[in-house]
């Protein structure tokens, strides 16, 4: 990674839409709804969007047409929640490369409203061979992480009370946001009695399904002085793939890719995990939360179980993660909420759940393409 | 009735074989790597020259979970049902069904044939 890169590029917009059942929109609308809401939040117009990056909305030239848009620079990308770093990652690129001066990204999901499933016949985790699969019963992303999770649980001795503390944290989160679609706490008891879904995973360590857009305006550092907020810079990056073998469980909780990105994003904001004053850890299943402190060296591999259930998550602690709620409690985003939350913290934008002084904050996923972002002031 | 695999031509040789009783695996000419489900190239040396070779069915539980909701009207009856994720001494993985026995990681496993309909015979597991 070239870390000329760091502070080259700023969000300066933001815009999300509410969350939660919306069937009067469909994706494009969620989208266009988003973009409205950056835009005015930079205080830009629509005239000064030169590149348009789409995620999860069905067509780019379907988007352009009801935006009347005409980029110099277009990309739409799978809807996978770990396009969404890649996204932002190929904005900073394309801006510093001077194909586009001013980058909209934006992702509609009207999953909720549209039925989607995550397991089944319309199962599509994984590289398409889950049909072969199917007669054996086995299906869906939950039942993947719970595979992860079963064996992190038989090699550390990590507990399902551990994953309860993740999802109580993020809850309680959420209770601060008004935006959040789950706002109501939970005890560890109440956790303990919720049904399994794919065992050792509980319906609370499964993300939300639920409509709402997400959108995204990036530009120039020297573009994004003097317009209406401070400009968020993208600090660091990184991201690295392990696609190999990747229809089936990874042996190590996708440790290698996360090391790379770990040297990557690091190296390039001159910062380790200790100056991170909040993490935004892509949770689609509260194991990934564990996964990801362990690949980017917040704790030992293994100890990440007693590590979390310390409390160290928690607004006010030493790592408040997932200030929002997360995708368990506040929205299913698929990362772009978990990337506008992190620039608000760093704005000092976010009330009631605001982190005092959040100067770095980290966005990091784990998934057979793993990326981190540090945005910072 | 649960769904059953999809039977593609590039894959007939893994179906025949388990209605036989014998777990076949593509085998790379160039570098000797199994791989199931087929592809023309081989994922580690990229050669395109293989065939089809039995396999002594073996293989260890890497992890398990257990199914409290079912995708398929027809996995209802079951629940909770354990899927197991096998790795076979050959290095290719398998999502399967334990057919007897309390499933573990690291627990030693050999391929069990069960006939689903004339045509589809699956392959499960059972403890060593």
């Amino acid at each position: 990674m070239n870390r000329d890169l760091a502070g080259r590029v700023a969000v300066v917009g933001v815009g999300t839409t509410r969350y939660g059942k919306l069937p009067e929109y469909d994706a494009y609308d969620l989208g266009v709804w988003a973009l409205k809401s950056a835009l005015e939040d930079s205080g830009l117009g629509f005239d000064a969007i030169d590149g348009l990056i789409i995620n999860r909305i069905p067509d780019y030239q379907r988007f352009g047409e009801i935006t009347g848009l005409d980029p110099r620079y277009t990309l739409i990308t799978p809807g996978q929640g770990r396009f969404s770093g890649i996204c932002i990652q190929t904005a900073v690129a394309v801006i510093a490369a001077g194909m586009a001066q001013t980058v909209a990204l934006v992702y509609g999901n009207n999953g909720r409203s549209a039925g989607d499933h995550y397991g089944g016949a319309s199962d599509a985790y994984g590289s398409g061979g889950a049909g072969l699969w199917f007669p054996y019963g086995m299906t869906s992303p939950g039942a993947f992480h719970a595979l992860m999770m079963r064996r992190h649980m038989e090699e550390y001795g990590t507990t399902s009370d551990q994953l309860g503390a993740i999802a109580s944290t993020f809850r309680r989160h959420a209770g601060l946001n008004p935006d959040a679609v789950m706002r109501t706490p939970f005890s560890v008891d109440e956790y303990r009695a919720a049904r399994y879904i794919c065992e050792p995973l509980r319906l609370l360590d499964y993300c939300l399904i639920n409509d709402g857009g997400v959108a995204m305006i990036l530009t120039s550092a020297e573009r994004a002085r003097g317009l209406k907020k401070a400009p968020v810079y993208v600090r660091g990056m990184g991201q690295a793939a392990a696609l190999a073998g990747s229809s089936f469980p990874p042996q190590d909780y996708w440790r290698s890719p996360m090391r790379k990105v770990a040297a990557d994003v690091y190296g390039m904001a001159q910062a380790g995990p200790a100056d991170m004053d909040a993490l935004m850890i892509y949770d689609n299943f509260t194991p990934t939360v564990l996964f990801s402190l362990e690949g980017f060296g917040f704790c030992a591999p293994g100890e990440s179980g007693p590590w979390v259930a310390e409390g160290r998550l928690a607004l006010g602690a030493e790592f408040p993660t997932n200030t929002s709620g997360g995708h368990l409690s506040e929205s299913y985003m698929q990362g772009w909420a978990l990337n506008v939350e992190a620039v608000r913290q760093v704005r000092g934008e976010c009330g009631a759940r605001q982190v005092r002084d959040a100067e770095l904050v980290q966005y990091m996923t784990a998934a057979p393409v793993v990326t981190s972002i540090i945005y910072g002031r | 009735m649960k769904p059953l695999p999809p039977q593609d031509a590039a894959n007939r040789p893994y179906w025949e074989g388990a209605r036989r009783g014998v777990l076949m695996l593509q085998r790379c000419a160039d570098c000797g790597q199994h791989r199931f489900p087929a592809a023309r190239y081989c994922a580690r040396c990229r050669g395109e020259r293989s065939a089809w070779v039995e396999t002594s069915g073996r293989g260890v539980i890497e992890s398990y979970c257990s199914f409290h909701k079912a995708y398929w009207p027809a996995f209802e009856a079951e629940l909770p049902y354990e899927v197991v994720q096998v790795r076979l001494d050959e290095g290719v993985c398998l999502f399967s069904n334990l057919v007897r026995g309390a499933a573990r990681a690291g627990l030693k496993v050999k391929a069990h044939f069960e006939p689903i309909t004339p045509s589809v015979t699956l392959v499960k597991f059972e403890p060593l």
